[in-house]
């Protein structure tokens, strides 16, 4: 049971990070992936300006024609490494935060962080990585069910 | 993405607290008054019942009312709630980059003319 709060998920590619990182932060290469699946993002629908305080905005479309629109912010535009915006209007604020490696043998990995309580963060007991599980809670959870 | 209700913020703001956690942990096991809450913490009974009163804002715990014994009790639905974002969140970024995959498989062939 991951950490509530967060997401994290990392995947590797057989790509450099220079190309990933582009990828991520071009509308003609967002338009192919952003939306899940199911949903469409066109690319008049996708707004990157890419620097520090940079808009990041995309309209997801969905098949009965309803938009949902992400407004984010960016707070880090650092290629090929790192890239993070904010959704201030979202619950409070969510962060996200992708972290591009390479890997050394022509692949690289993305690293994602979302989490919608960034101050959790800036803790002492969370930059030491404290984690709590939850396996209780789910187990509790199960029970009535 | 979907309108979200506010009060998961709040859920997650007091779920930071790494002392918060370990109270819902233990009364995920069943209720206990704020004494045997406090036991394993080297903290006072005051500073156990400022963290209580947060997680009863944020509707994680109850409190009974049976006179001198008020027993804290978790409260399944925001805590369901907020581990239903976890998965819901998770599941947008595992499609996003499961397409992603192919569109960079795409790109990358080298003897096939990309087309934007």
């Amino acid at each position: 049971m991951s950490d509530l709060g967060e997401v994290k998920i990392n995947r590797t590619y057989k790509a450099s990070r220079a190309l990933l990182f582009e990828v991520m932060t071009t509308p003609e290469h967002l338009q192919h992936f952003w939306g899940p699946i199911g949903m469409t993002t066109p690319i008049e629908n996708i707004v990157v300006e890419p620097r520090v305080g940079g808009r990041f905005e995309t309209g997801m479309v969905s098949p009965d024609g309803e938009v949902y629109w992400m407004k984010g912010v960016f707070t880090e535009f650092d290629p090929p490494n790192r890239l993070a915006w904010t959704e201030p209007d979202v619950e409070g604020g969510m962060l996200n935060t992708i972290t591009f490696t390479d890997l050394g043998d022509g692949t690289c990995e993305a690293f994602t962080h979302q989490t919608n309580v960034p101050e959790m963060y800036r803790t002492p007991e969370a930059q030491a990585g404290m984690a709590t599980s939850f396996d209780k809670c789910d187990a509790y959870l199960e029970t009535l069910v | 993405m979907m309108p979200e209700p506010d009060h998961l913020s709040a859920t997650f703001a007091a779920l930071a607290d790494p002392t918060r956690r370990a109270i819902l942990a233990r009364l995920a096991e069943g209720e206990a008054t704020v004494n045997e809450l406090a036991e394993p913490f080297d903290m006072s009974l005051q500073a156990v019942s400022k963290h209580l009163k947060v997680l009863e804002a944020a509707g994680l715990i109850t409190r009974g009312q049976k006179a001198q014994y008020r027993p804290c009790r978790l409260e399944p639905a925001p805590l369901a709630s907020a581990i239903e974002w976890v998965e819901r969140h998770k599941a947008i970024w595992e499609d996003r980059f499961d397409q992603l995959e192919q569109h960079l498989k795409k790109i990358q062939q080298p003897t096939k003319e990309t087309t934007q």
